[in-house]
């Protein structure tokens, strides 16, 4: 009887046997999936906006209306007595638009007068974009006014803007392979640690090493099934993603499932080296989310890599979840770029392969 | 007892076995031989250093220091072929709870590369032998604790080794279920596989071939029970007790204190004393009051245990 089957066996009986664990690999990462994508978005809306000018200004007006019909913004209804810092000092407004004492139009026609634009920036990443969004409508608003004429009459050259491969610009379509990689990685490092280190507290492990088998078997023997099961789930929720979420799936889906294998045995191999560090199944857990939560925040998947300091990118280069991502997004989205393709998959076998060496050679030690 | 130094009669030799980890030498140059089919009992208090002995026997730890030989075959000469011949039971489940009996043993066998055939013939034979009857599929952690204790012994004994290491294996159990395992221990022993076992009970000890006895890593005693006996106490030991008189403490301390008496300690209501040089029975009995009741009886392994491993050396 093949001790590779065998422990195979051994570990699906384990593992499916319970209901709650079946939950947990089948069903979770699907609410997970569900909540993740719906709710986490890039995109800024219902700011709070409050344009302090006269009745008659006819660019503030204009503004208001613009600011109102493009749906991202709630219009203050604001009292011009009130002084525009207490506005966004109590949380009334987030951004207010100060006209000038002559009026916005004034200070247009006569190109002299700065116009102020308080912004609520308590949130960073908000302010910066409620901060894009007002001076967009605002130059929008000066050119409806002034459509030739004037200095300003907008950018001097026109774009023709064509939004590739996600022209909506879909939050879920760019979260939703980032999520699937995020959730993939939560099940495959914690279920492995912690089913090795189980062993280990519970002493089975010494029966399984007075068998005359090698560190290869039991190494292989305690990965291989939840590859399998990682792998499997991958699947199910790519599918999801796809008919639920309406993901695009562009490239070729024999490649996808391949990087997802690839993936899967990076991170059950992190998921090893994390079980020959760890004493109890806390410990193990511990440590899987000490790898996760940096492991997210250096992935790409909610900041852009190009936004951290160089030395900081290093965190991001030793990190499986950011090729996976970009392979994800780059087969689903844009179908895959062969070059790109091969330079992140030999990055996540190359990470697999180390991860494994390390936690081979400190098995081997453990147990002599 | 049988055998010539080196010759195929011994199950495991120890010569000069030590094992330290870092500065702590847990077993400090040991050397016994065990014969092949004897129960070897393997006796100490916790720490003493017996799991590691056995780990070393198993092939799961390498030893230090020291020439060891299990089944013939040398550790340095590759630990899978001892762990072949080899069946170890560790104080620790060396079953998987969440796995039913049939699951558990087959992934035994698919450890243990058990052919297809030998397994269900095995798995038959042993499943009759400690008469189980219970359904195969039934979950170990709804076992009573003695009868997971006979299925592992049945997961140890799979891939029918020549030596069984049983490492505590009645801890925890029934006196039912305990004679019960002792009674398969006999069997096993009967068709000719070399028992291995540590124990903290004495009744279990009084079963063995022979006994060893660790302390603080050294061996300080090897023997077959009755041995033991006669050599830890030479001198007949004297129980005294009283119906009628009250044997208090006051009666302790002042017959304590007779140069006749060589060591005196209370076992219950009742006394056992042993006497200094060339002091005969009658001596004993005009000493302690008409009303007591004096007799010489065997002392118990217990007894044996306390003085040696407990007390000291005598």
């Amino acid at each position: 009887m093949n001790t590779l089957v065998g422990f195979i066996k051994k570990e699906f009986a384990q593992i499916l046997r319970d209901y709650r664990m079946r939950a947990l690999l089948f069903v979770a990462p699907l609410i997970q999936l569900t909540l993740f994508s719906v709710a986490i978005s890039n995109e800024v809306k219902n700011i709070r906006l409050a344009v302090i000018a006269s009745p008659q200004d006819e660019i503030a007006n204009l503004v208001t209306r613009k600011a109102a019909a493009s749906g991202w913004f709630i219009m203050v209804e604001q009292d011009n007595a009130v002084e525009p810092f207490e506005l966004v000092r109590s949380g009334r407004a987030e951004a207010v638009l100060v006209a000038p004492p002559g009026g916005f139009t004034e200070a247009y026609v006569r190109d002299s007068r700065p116009v102020q634009l308080l912004v609520d920036s308590t949130n960073v990443l908000r302010g910066q974009q409620v901060d894009n969004y007002v001076q967009a409508i605002f130059r929008a608003a000066v050119k409806e006014r002034f459509p030739v004429l004037g200095p300003q009459a907008g950018v001097p050259i026109e774009f023709d803007v064509r939004i590739l491969y996600n022209p909506e610009m879909i939050t879920s379509v760019f979260m939703v392979p980032g999520v699937m990689s995020l959730i993939l990685c939560l099940l495959t490092i914690v279920l492995t640690s912690m089913a090795i280190t189980r062993e280990k507290e519970m002493g089975t492990f010494e029966t399984l090493v007075a068998a005359p088998v090698s560190t290869t078997e039991i190494i292989l023997g305690k990965t291989v099934p939840y590859i399998v099961l990682g792998t499997l789930d991958s699947v199910l929720i790519l599918t999801f993603a796809i008919l639920v979420f309406g993901v695009p799936q562009k490239g070729p889906l024999i490649i996808l499932i391949f990087s997802m294998f690839v993936f899967i045995c990076a991170t059950v191999a992190i998921g090893t080296f994390i079980s020959t560090i760890s004493k109890t199944q806390q410990q193990a857990m511990l440590g899987g989310f000490l790898f996760l939560f940096p492991a997210i925040q250096f992935s790409g998947l909610m900041f852009p890599i190009e936004n951290m300091p160089i030395y900081m990118r290093f965190f991001s280069a030793i990190n499986p979840l950011s090729y996976f991502i970009v392979l994800q997004r780059n087969i689903m989205l844009k179908g895959g770029d062969a070059s790109i393709i091969l330079k992140n998959l030999a990055a996540l076998v190359a990470i697999g392969v180390v991860m494994i060496a390390i936690s081979f050679t400190r098995f081997k030690k453990k147990l002599s | 007892m049988s055998g010539v130094e080196g010759g195929p009669n011994y199950s495991v030799e120890v010569e000069g076995l030590r094992v330290q980890f870092g500065d702590f030498i847990a077993v400090k140059d040991i050397s016994f031989n065990v014969n092949a089919g004897e129960i070897f009992g393997f006796l100490g208090a916790n720490g003493a250093g017996k799991t590691t002995t056995i780990r070393v026997l198993c092939g799961l730890l390498e030893p230090n220091l020291g020439d060891v030989r299990v089944m013939g075959l040398n550790p340095k000469q590759g630990l899978d072929a001892i762990k072949s011949r080899v069946g170890y039971m560790s104080q620790r489940f060396t079953l998987y709870d969440d796995l039913t009996v049939d699951e558990n043993l087959s992934f035994a066998a698919s450890l243990r590369k058990l052919t297809r055939e030998k397994f269900s013939r095995r798995k038959k034979d042993l499943l009759e032998f400690i008469g189980f009857e219970r359904p195969l599929n039934t979950l170990v952690k709804n076992l009573p604790g003695g009868l997971k204790q006979q299925v592992s012994l049945c997961a140890a004994t799979l891939h029918d080794p020549d030596i069984v290491f049983l490492d505590e294996p009645t801890a925890g159990v029934t006196p039912t279920y305990r004679a019960r395992f002792w009674s398969l221990i006999r069997s096993m022993a009967a068709s000719g596989k070399t028992v291995f076992v540590t124990t903290h009970y004495m009744d279990e000890a009084e079963q063995c071939d022979r006994i060893a006895l660790m302390r603080d890593g050294s061996l300080i005693a090897l023997d077959s029970p009755g041995g033991l006996k006669r050599s830890t106490f030479p001198e007949p030991i004297y129980e005294i007790s009283s119906s009628r008189e009250k044997l208090d403490e006051f009666w302790f301390e002042s017959i304590k204190k007779r140069p006749e008496i060589l060591k005196i300690q209370p076992h219950g209501l009742r006394y056992h004393a042993q006497l200094s040089k060339g002091v005969v029975e009658g001596q004993l009995r005009e000493l302690v009051s008409s009303g007591c009741v004096v007799r010489v009886i065997p002392p118990s392994l217990e007894d044996v245990f306390i003085r040696l491993v407990e007390g000291g050396l005598p």
